[in-house]
């Protein structure tokens, strides 16, 4: 790579325009828009504005576009997507450091484990000049974030020094570039000591200072309670205005949007924020951070704690866009990290994100369901169905037991569904309940009928962990579901195991599933099977010939050496509470007891945020948890 | 001879609610009404005590079809009360606002609304099958004129940039430039159209009755945005006096108020334009009323369907004229401040289907303590009525589907909006 | 068979319905999926057999209500179709005065027996929204409705699908169409309480929003207030002065 390069102004407008003129990419730049600047399409030089101070939106509107077509379908033809990719070539002039630095924190993500082949195309397919800061923002404390400069992440980067331009290579595209339209020269000594010294200069331009980001994992650890969340989130409009401008906030929804006559539709991304009231809804409408001071807290634990525990860099860049975008001025990260470094500090409880073993991997497009058709339908309650499933390939689903998938109709959308068979065969079992529009649909649905199935995804139960040691399985209403995976697979390989209980408690006879698979485990003489309803109307009571009483009713009903037994415990979010201080009383250890917990899944992938139990992504690290991972954070149980 | 019960409740095809009344007995006509049971909307009422800044906003949804003439009539008779002056940039881009809703209005009532009849089917759904190519036509043409409204103010329906003084928000330059590509890509579609109504127009009724014509008038221009009242019978005459001109008045049988000026009712409307402005079209629009005969002053009230395909010709001229003159002096975003006043402004403005009066009383802190309306569709109600009383025995031999479409077909020509006509006058502030 | 669909009006500018034909290209769609059964401003045709009705306009008189009752009978979904049906709109403006008031300044000049006992004129002591009458199985709100929204509702209405109309404020559409803030303008802006779903139409004008679409579910009112003392103003003046749309007698 060569040295730095020089260019006086003339010659940099005049390269600027010929890029524009004769480069078959668009050029865009920021530009001004009233009293702000946007980037946007320039038309000509004059119309780049590197003097800007910070742009409306950051950047990265050009690498996860506010809307995109993730895949086109064909409603007329069961099974006819087409992944599409919305790829414009792109030159992008005038990038701050800050948005680089952010860029390549959300590299970690889109290109990490589970790359999105949709960003890839645009990252790959886009030219970055950036270019030193001239202007500093009144809101901006980028200083203190240390990103007011970068050394990489650029194929030119470019400094204003008056009436000349100092251009520093970034990379062979960018030499490439700079040969092609401009005409630059070798520069010397004294030009890189000014552009030292217009750097060394930055800091003392920034009123806003804020802790240094090293510090912030910490302060965040130490003050959960602090009474600055409850003061703030009570001004807080919910209006998702900080989310939307923040250059490394990056939480998707996905959505189908059909065309009038029902032929065709597209499958839609677009921009969520966690700070909406309904990110983490449910078909069944449950939501899971409903309180305003929730949300709130955890926008600045994601950022200042959980994605730096995850991918090593606080997700916030000082470029200060929330700090003008908030009406009620509480977004403000270096005020709040003020706030809590001024205040009396509470005992230090980092909310860790477990590392489970290596689940199996997503191969191909992330985004882009298979065909799979259903071949039998069974009724197993009023609002249960079984359905069996086979992918169109031919190929088994290769799941553990405790994975789920993620099931598409298109036109009406995507749920995530647990597998309830155990692995093996090229068929697999989902049983759905019908709570919301796609188990709706599906419900309607017969043998024959086509879905789009994605996955398998989440870290299932860890079999391995289990072998030798007794299983205890206790199992609330659709629990049962999940569970089934992992009691068939552990019938099936009855002889590695010591002693297995399964206990299956649900609200009234009428909602008892697997009446089949219970009759043979209760016929088994290697296991012990205790079922039980909350209640039983007189009228049930004849043909019912289990216990009557709550789940935890039947526990002391089984006696099994606490330490040599893994408990499997799933069922609705309110029995975790009760059933876990009960197994706790019995002596069973925090690590020998799993939990698989539901929240709204939606990618699968650990990207779009939905699914996230503070720091966890329940989708990636779970649904199955060790207790013992989980305990103290706030959000699971 | 025989007996006619025509009792045609809610016209079909037309904007709002209104009832034909005919009865009678072995050829003698017994009761001829244009009825009009409309709910009263009472906008009047709503503007009282409300800011300045507002009253356009609240006054276009007077009506969903000329909204941004209520809003036009409104800025002005704001701007007039208070004082206010505006940029050429600014009525230029009014003037092509106003032409943009001129097309799309006029598009939209002989492609959907009137088609039908020359055709002989109930509506422009069958036609989508016997007639494709020409329903497409109409759906571009209609599609560009809302191209046009959505590009100078935002929405045809419910303005969105209009603004006291000037614009909130105004189209680049090379917006224009596309606006005005699609604009002349036009013409051609609208000659085929033209001429579609040319073959069917042996349809219309060759009736007449002389009446007396009112619009807006100017020196230099086919007057839409500004001018003077003009009237066949008397010549011109100033905004202000529009009550003098209007004189309204109340008849039982309908919720809407009647006008009068010289004769017992009088028309407006596009043939009102065209009989009052009709040399001061571009030569498309003077080749389209050639096409069809069309002369002034002609009295036939099935023609103003006629006149509306020539405004439409001639708008499309027009914009294409304003939108170059755009371009010349290049377009800004204008920074205007608006000074607080006391006053009362009276406008006139032409929306398509007729001449609307807006006076306004402001007070000292902007607020609104008086307003008037007065809406083409009242004006037209009188010569409604009193075309259908000489129209009847003319036709009261005819078999009654005949009588009953005849009728009908009138009152479409007249292009009513009924909904706006009943809303209210005269509230005095307590 | 294609489900019958009816439009009606009620006390309303036809803006909404307008927009249908606005729909331009897109109608030839629509009409591939549904069978247009009475729409009485472009069609002849009446038909009393509908499967779904579409409701623009507020109820403004008693008669009206019973017009109403009778479509909710005949129709299985019931759509109101814009602000006026959906909220009630500008109409219920009129509620800052009485009925006699309105009926005295208006009608002083008729004559009384044209106006005693009719019911032409026998006007509710406020416009209503259509669910303050019937029950309303799908909303499509705005002042005018968005044509993109009444695509998504009705392609949801027949895919039975729950349409679902957004739960957030205009804010996050106009942040991501990346505008100036209306409030750093100088200008008040309804936007932070008000129901998404029109890609913050107004505001991409340089427009405040003037809530046409209603007020969210739960709207941060209190949150509201202090954001408009930071400008000088008072919640309750400002929304007085923009509450076109949100008419509310007894305050806020």
């Amino acid at each position: 790579m060569n040295g730095l390069k020089i260019m006086s102004r003339e010659e940099w407008q005049a390269f600027v325009d010929k890029l524009i003129n004769e480069d078959a990419r668009q050029v865009v730049g920021p530009r001004s828009k009233g009293e702000k600047f946007v980037f946007d399409q320039l038309d000509s030089a004059d119309e780049l504005r590197l003097d800007h101070d910070v742009t409306i939106l950051p950047p990265k509107k050009y690498f996860l576009p506010t809307h995109e077509d993730l895949m086109t379908y064909d409603l007329k033809h069961p099974f006819n997507v087409k992944g599409t990719q919305e790829v414009e070539p792109r030159v992008i002039i005038g990038m701050h450091p800050y948005d680089i630095k952010a860029l390549l924190q959300m590299d970690k993500i889109y290109l990490g484990d589970n790359v999105d082949t949709n960003y890839k195309a645009r990252r790959d397919n886009t030219l970055i000049i950036a270019s030193d800061i001239l202007t500093v923002s009144e809101n901006s404390f980028a200083a203190s974030m240390d990103s007011i400069t970068v050394g990489t992440g650029f194929d030119l980067l470019v400094t204003v020094l008056g009436d000349k331009v100092a251009v520093q290579v970034g990379s062979e595209a960018g030499q490439e570039l700079l040969a092609k339209y401009g005409n630059a020269t070798d520069a010397s000594q004294d030009v890189q000591g000014q552009v030292d010294a217009l750097r060394n200069a930055l800091p003392s331009k920034y009123s806003k200072k804020a802790p240094s980001p090293d510090q912030w994992t910490d302060l965040l650890s130490k003050h959960q309670e602090n009474g600055v969340w409850d003061e703030n989130s009570k001004k807080c409009l919910e209006c998702g205005s900080c989310t939307m401008v923040c250059p490394t906030c990056y939480c998707y929804d996905v959505d189908d949007v059909s065309s009038l006559d029902l032929k065709e539709g597209a499958r839609m991304r677009t921009w969520d924020g966690c700070l909406l009231r309904e990110f983490t809804l449910i078909g069944s409408g449950e939501i899971f951070r409903e309180d305003v001071k929730e949300r709130y807290k955890h926008r600045f634990y994601r950022k200042g704690m959980h994605l730096p525990k995850r991918y090593g860099d606080v997700a916030c860049v000082g470029c200060g866009r929330c700090v003008s975008a908030c009406l009620p001025d509480i977004a403000d990260p270096s005020q709040l990290m003020d706030k809590l470094s001024q205040s009396p500090s509470d005992v230090a409880k980092h909310l860790e994100i477990p590392k489970q073993s290596v689940t199996t991997p997503v191969e191909g497009n992330l985004l882009v369901p298979e065909p799979a058709t259903i071949r039998s339908v069974e009724t197993l309650t009023d609002h249960e169905k079984l359905f069996v499933i086979e992918l169109d390939s031919g190929k088994p689903l290769g799941h553990s037991p405790g994975q789920f998938v993620e099931v598409s109709i298109f036109g009406i959308g995507e749920a995530p569904i647990s597998v309830s068979s155990a692995p093996g065969g090229n068929t697999f079992e989902m049983v759905v309940r019908k709570v919301g529009d796609v188990t709706e649909k599906l419900h309607g649905m017969k043998s024959g009928d086509k879905v789009g199935i994605r996955g398998p995804f989440g870290h299932g139960f860890n079999t391995g962990a289990m072998k030798g040691k007794n299983v205890l399985f206790i199992c609330g209403g659709l629990g049962i579901v999940p569970a089934r995976s992992l009691i068939n697979f552990v019938i099936e390989h009855r002889m590695e195991y010591g002693q297995v209980m399964i206990l299956y408690g649900c609200k009234e006879p009428s909602e008892f599933l697997f009446k089949t698979d219970s009759a043979n485990w209760m016929a088994r003489e290697d296991i012990q099977h205790i079922t039980t309803v909350d209640t039983c109307r007189e009228e049930d009571a004849g043909a019912w010939d289990g216990e009557v009483g709550l789940i935890t009713t039947i526990m002391p009903l089984v006696t099994f050496n606490p330490e040599q037994t893994i408990a499997v415990v799933v069922g609705p979010p309110v029995m975790y509470k009760f059933v876990i201080r009960d197994l706790k009383n019995m002596g069973v250890p925090d690590d020998n007891i799993m939990v698989s917990l539901e929240r709204r899944m939606k990618c699968g992938v650990g990207k779009c945020g939905h699914c996230q139990m503070n720091g966890v992504y329940v989708c990636k690290e779970g649904p199955v948890f060790t207790y013992k991972d989980i305990k103290d954070l706030p959000e699971a149980i | 001879m025989g007996n006619v019960n025509i009792n045609l409740h809610h016209v079909t095809r037309v904007e709002g609610h209104g009832n034909i009344v005919l009865n009678a007995t072995d050829g003698t006509i017994e009761k001829c009404q244009w009825q009009v049971p409309e709910a009263p909307r009472l906008f009047e009422a709503f503007v009282r005590g409300k800011p300045y800044h507002m009253l356009s906003h609240i006054t276009s949804r007077i009506c969903g079809i000329c909204s941004i003439g209520h809003s036009l009539a409104s800025l002005k008779a704001t701007e007039a009360a208070m004082g206010v002056e505006i940029s050429e940039q600014t009525e230029l881009l009014r003037k092509l606002a106003i032409h943009a809703e001129n097309l799309q209005s006029h598009i939209l009532h002989v492609g959907y609304l009137v088609a039908p009849d020359l055709l002989g089917v109930g509506s422009v759904i069958p036609l989508v099958g016997s007639h494709p190519d020409e329903v497409l036509k109409i759906v571009k043409l209609h599609r560009i004129s809302n191209e046009m409204s959505d590009l100078t103010c935002g929405r045809t329906t419910h303005p969105i940039s209009l603004d006291v003084g000037g614009f909130t928000a105004v189209p680049t330059e090379k917006q224009l430039k596309e606006m005005k590509q699609k604009l002349v890509d036009a013409i051609p579609d609208t000659k085929d159209v033209a001429g579609v109504v040319l073959a069917n127009a042996g349809k219309l009724p060759n009736f007449t009755r002389e009446t007396e014509y009112i619009g807006l008038v100017h020196d230099d221009e086919y007057a839409l945005y500004d001018g003077d009242i003009g009237s066949t019978d008397t010549g011109r005459h100033p905004v202000s006096e529009y009550l003098d001109i209007t004189n309204e008045f109340v008849v039982p049988h309908s919720t809407a108020k009647h006008t009068r000026h010289e004769r017992d009712s009088y028309m407006v409307g596009a043939l009102a334009r065209f009989n009052l402005n009709a040399d001061k079209l571009t030569p498309i629009g003077k080749e389209v009323a050639q096409l069809f005969g069309l002369k002034p002053i002609n009295y036939n009230p099935y023609m103003n369907n006629v006149a509306q395909v020539v405004e439409f010709a001639d708008s499309i001229a027009v914009s294409i004229d304003i939108i170059d003159k755009l371009l010349e002096r290049g377009v800004k975003k204008e920074e205007y401040k608006v000074k607080v006043k006391a006053g009362r402004g009276i406008s006139g403005v032409e929306v398509p289907r007729g001449i609307l009066f807006h006076d306004y009383t402001i007070n000292e802190k902007g607020i609104c303590t008086k307003a008037n309306c007065i809406i083409p569709t009242n004006q037209n109600h009188r010569n409604i009525q009193l075309d259908m009383e000489a129209l009847a025995p003319t036709i009261i031999d005819k078999p009654q589907n005949e009588i009953e479409l005849t009728l009908e077909m009138l009152v479409r020509a007249y292009d009513p909006c009924i909904s706006c006509s009943t809303h209210y006058l005269d509230i005095k502030f307590k | 068979m294609k489900p019958r669909v009816a439009f009606f009006d009620f006390g309303c500018c036809e803006g909404c319905q307008l927009q249908i034909a606005n729909l331009e290209e897109d109608i030839l769609k629509l009409l591939d999926i549904v069978e247009v059964v009475s729409f009485r401003e472009v069609m002849k045709e009446h038909s009393d057999e509908y499967d779904i009705a579409f409701i623009e306009g507020s109820i403004e008189r008693p008669m009206d209500e019973e017009a109403l009752k009778e479509i909710r009978e005949n129709a299985k979904i019931l759509v109101a179709l814009g602000a006026c049906a959906c909220i009630g709109g500008v109409n219920k403006l009129r509620g800052e005065w009485s009925v006699e008031e309105v009926r005295k300044e208006v009608y002083e000049i008729a004559d009384p027996k044209d106006i005693e006992g009719n019911p032409y004129f026998d006007l509710l002591p406020n416009a209503k929204a259509a669910d303050e009458v019937v029950k309303v199985d799908a909303y499509i709100p705005g002042c005018p409705i968005d044509r993109a929204e009444f695509g998504r509702v009705v392609t949801s209405v027949a895919l039975g699908k729950t349409p679902k109309l957004p739960r957030y404020p205009i804010c996050v559409e106009c942040k991501k169409n990346e505008n100036v803030c209306l409030f750093e303008q100088g200008k008040f802006c309804l936007g932070p309480i008000t129901r998404a779903g029109c890609n913050s139409a107004c505001p991409n004008h340089n427009s405040p929003c003037e809530g046409c679409r209603g007020y969210l579910d739960e709207p941060r009112l209190e949150a509201a207030k202090d954001v408009i003392e930071k400008y000088g103003f008072t919640l309750e003046e400002m929304l007085k002065a923009f509450n076109m749309f949100n008419f509310k007698k007894e305050g806020y």
